[in-house]
């Protein structure tokens, strides 16, 4: 009896500290506990912080341990603890980018030969990689979320009345896509780097949608000045094709990765909603007092508004689906 | 009409008065209760079976009150972070709230009641059938011998139940994210680990030392000062709860502004 | 030898002694009678140091208990047993470890010795074969005796017992009686014997107190009891209420009537 209890008392106590203890250990890393220190040096870290992850060829080798301001305040010196059977390659370099689009970064241990941009900080230390961290990505998503809530007010405005202020939010959405196409060509350029070793298709892509999204962004800019009332036949011939390029690279995308195909489609019809707004404008007679005037063309344009409304949405609550495949995997 | 305004001052001299002689009482029992551990002889056999009573028996509530814990928290997690947020911060949730709060606090609450209550009306009843008389005169310290052995059982026991019920609340809203939330393992864990730390798990035992000795504390200080027959052991082993509670909800608060 | 001196006790506003004075000799068993509620329990826990007076001074084998510290409280309780008015027992524990409980503090007894003290103290009280059960399954007499059982097993030069009759058959009573008369005769223990059961007081004491309004009302041998004319005295051994309760004011003429106060 005494004996029974003292051997439960026990079970329990060694099971609950053998719980805490390899829980901890499993959830801190896996049981891979890193244990040899690499450090780098980049100009900045971005989002990155102390216990992201270190991958290397796509891996999860360690952690980050400690992240700190180099007196001199010239650059940021990040320390690492890796598995230590790993075999860092001759020309490596340390990527700081982040792991998805909502805000953990990650460390990547790579080949600097096969990825030339951005810009590696060579920091002048014995045993300190060089590094370098991608734009935030999280500046992106933040603009999408100003547009959608424009773009909101639009198309309630536009129920009511296509009034000034309406185009004024309409600048406003379309100074933030210009601010959306940017980042994108940038970010889409220097990720681009990243992808020789993945299937030709997606590399191809990706550099595709970093035209489009460029030339996405020369119509808008027309359409913008359209809006504040300069001339228009070229403009929309412009828009017009760069509108049906975005759509065809969109359904190459789409046939590359069968997975995509569905978001593909949607962002396919949203453009051609779009392009027929636009073809309503370019009518010889269009003009913008017209345009305001014809009941038409408004539902038409809320019609588009509303759709590419809910493309952002969705590109928002499922970024993976359009941005992460080809942006970052 | 005088009396009159000074009756709102004379019910704050007596409520702050009774508060400390209340403390004064309690730091009476636990100065001598501190006094009476090295008194080993006496409490040292009764510190399994008391780690046994407050401990493992209370480990069957204590997983199950987590597992239900886990399964909401992870629903619940899933409700709230729709749009922008991935859902695998439906594990980051979890584990989180699991280790940091809800772990700790839920067990410590209804281990008050059940092991709180359970010194309390012990005591209360030894105390009025002088049982605790009876002790004194056989030449047995009482607070060597029935408080320093519960106090202790539920200090070491205490992050060992709370333990458990974190990893086993933790496992059921994994489970719950697996077959209700079409989550995928590796999805969870990711969310899981995102932004674990060590220190989390030794937080939570810090706290839970802390209540397992207010908890058994306050059933000992309570039970010990029961007066009148049967319906003052009733009285003590709600004050000794109720007590308890509110001490660990403030420190609960007290112990996240100091470590975190 | 047990001497108490002018012991005033209060609870809150309820004073309950009020300057009880006692003097009892090695070897002589005393008893204290008085009706339900005047604070005979109370003065017994003087004694053993469960309470301590709020003036006025207990003196138990030339110690003066309150100002005992714990240590030495808890050397001297060793030589005092205590027999409670409700039994006491550990509700936790079979009889016969709650008989054992005072041994297991004696150092050098093994179990095996316990055990054997345990039986025989079982046995002086007619509970043999008892010892394994739980004071729950004990009926209110046979808990009475397992609690007698329990003062006595650690051989104590000084016993206090709280009613160790009180609720028991006649036959039973007489048992205990004798039990009482063995202890103070065999081993010379120094007995205070609370009661109100008249009989068993005559029996047992070799003197007898009557506690009243907080003091020493009378003391006397059982003869002087007998003959004594108290009124409140006559009252209680009588079991007379109108004489007992009679509003009077001849206190002070008590004190010259008849028996002495407080030993001599
Ligand atoms: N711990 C206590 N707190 C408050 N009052 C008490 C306490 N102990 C005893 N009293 C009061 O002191 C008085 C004397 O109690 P005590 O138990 O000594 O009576 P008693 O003479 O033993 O009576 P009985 O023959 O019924 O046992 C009672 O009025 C009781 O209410
Ligand atoms: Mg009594």
């Amino acid at each position: 009896m005494e004996r029974k209890r003292e051997v439960m008392v026990g079970f329990v106590v060694v099971l609950g500290l053998a719980v805490a203890v390899v829980g901890s250990m499993w959830l801190r890393d896996g049981f891979n506990r890193g244990q040899t220190r690499l450090q780098t040096a980049a100009t900045s870290v971005g989002a990155l912080v102390p216990g992201a992850l270190v991958k290397f060829r796509g891996v999860t080798v360690g952690r980050v341990e400690s992240i700190a301001v180099l007196p001199s305040g010239e650059a940021v010196m990040v320390d690492m603890r890796i598995r230590p059977e790993l075999v860092i390659p001759a020309n490596a370099g340390v990527l700081l980018a982040p792991e998805s689009m909502f805000g953990e970064w990650q460390a990547e241990i790579l080949d600097r030969t096969e990825f030339g941009l951005p810009p590696f900080l060579d920091y002048p230390q014995e045993g300190v990689l060089p590094g370098a961290a991608l734009p935030d990505f999280s500046r992106l998503t933040a603009t999408f979320d100003q547009i959608a809530r424009n773009l909101t007010t639009i198309s309630d405005r536009v129920e009511v009345a296509f009034t000034e202020e309406t185009a004024l939010n309409l600048k406003g959405v379309i100074d933030n896509m210009s601010v959306v196409s940017d980042l994108l060509s940038e970010i889409i350029e220097q990720q681009s780097q990243r992808f020789e070793t993945l299937a030709d298709g997606v590399d191809e892509s990706a550099q595709e949608l970093g035209d489009a999204a460029r030339a996405a962004r020369l119509s808008f800019e027309r359409f913008d000045s359209l809006l504040t009332g300069a001339g228009v036949e070229q403009m929309f011939a412009d828009a017009g094709e760069s509108l049906s390029n975005l759509r065809n690279i969109t359904g190459d995308v789409g046939s590359t990765m069968t997975d995509l195909r569905e978001a593909a489609q949607r962002v396919d019809a949203t453009f051609e909603r779009m392009e027929t707004v636009l073809t309503a404008l370019e009518d010889p007679e269009g003009s913008l007092g017209r345009l305001l005037g014809d009941p038409a063309f408004a539902e038409g344009a809320l019609g588009a508004l509303n759709e590419f409304r809910g493309l952002l949405a969705d590109i928002q609550r499922n970024p993976g689906r359009y941005l992460r495949f080809s942006v970052f995997e | 009409m005088f009396e009159l305004l000074l009756r709102p001052f004379a019910a704050v001299g007596n409520l702050t008065l009774a508060g400390l002689g209340t403390m004064g009482r309690a730091w009476t029992l636990f100065s001598g209760a501190a006094a009476s551990v090295r008194n080993t002889d006496i409490w040292t056999p009764h510190l399994v079976p008391q780690m046994a009573r407050i401990g493992v028996a209370s480990v069957p509530i204590a997983l199950f009150i987590a597992t239900f814990t886990g399964i909401v928290m992870s629903l619940q997690a899933s409700y709230t972070l729709t749009g922008a947020i991935p859902l695998y911060f439906v594990g980051t949730l979890v584990g989180k709230t699991m280790i940091l709060e809800l772990g700790p606090v839920l067990t410590g609450l209804i281990l008050a009641g059940r092991v709180g209550a359970n010194i309390s009306a012990e005591l209360g009843t030894m105390r009025v059938t002088e049982q605790v008389d009876a002790l004194e005169t056989l030449a047995y310290d009482p607070l060597a011998y029935l408080v320093v052995p519960r106090v202790l059982a539920g200090v070491l026991m205490f992050p060992i139940v709370v333990l458990l019920a974190i990893s086993i609340g933790i496992l059921a809203g994994w489970f719950t994210a697996l077959q209700l939330l079409e989550m995928s393992s590796s999805e969870f864990v990711k969310g899981l680990r995102l932004y674990f730390a060590p220190w989390d798990v030794w937080f939570a035992a810090i706290k839970s030392v802390s209540f397992g000795a207010v908890v058994t504390g306050s059933g000992c200080f309570y039970g010990l000062h029961t007066e009148g027959g049967a319906e003052g052991v009733g009285a003590s082993t709600t004050r000794a709860v109720v007590v308890a509670c509110m001490i660990i909800v403030c420190l609960d608060a007290f112990w996240a502004a100091v470590l975190l | 030898m047990i001497r108490l001196v002018d012991v005033h006790k209060a609870f809150g506003a309820k004073q309950v002694l009020r300057g009880f004075s006692l003097d009892v000799r090695d070897g002589e068993t005393s008893a204290i009678v008085g009706p339900s509620g005047v604070g005979k329990s109370v003065l017994l826990k003087h004694v053993a140091g469960l309470l301590r007076p709020d003036s006025g001074s207990v003196f138990v084998d030339s110690q003066s208990v309150p100002d005992l510290d714990i240590g030495e409280l808890n050397r001297l309780r060793r030589r005092v047993g205590y027999v409670f008015q409700f039994a006491a027992l550990f509700d936790s524990m079979t009889v016969a470890r709650n008989v054992g409980m005072g041994l297991r503090r004696i150092p050098g007894w093994d179990g095996k010795r316990i055990a054997g003290r345990v039986e025989e103290c079982l046995a002086l009280v007619d509970l043999e074969g008892m010892g394994a059960r739980y004071p729950s399954q004990l009926s209110g007499g046979q808990r009475k005796r397992a609690g007698l059982a329990r003062a006595i097993a650690p051989s104590p030069k000084f016993l206090l017992y709280d009613e160790p009759t009180t609720g028991l058959d006649p036959v039973t009573t007489a048992v205990i009686d004798r039990l009482i008369l063995r202890m103070s005769d065999e081993l010379g223990v120094t007995a205070l014997v609370v009661t109100h059961d008249m009989t068993s007081a005559y029996r047992v004491a070799d003197r007898i107190t009557l506690l009243h309004d907080g003091r020493a009302r009378f003391t006397g041998t059982p003869s002087e009891i007998r003959a004594a004319g108290d009124r409140v005295l006559r009252g209680f051994v009588e079991g007379d209420p109108d004489l007992f309760f009679a509003s009077g004011s001849d206190d002070e003429m008590t004190h010259e009537g008849g028996g002495y106060q407080n030993g001599a």
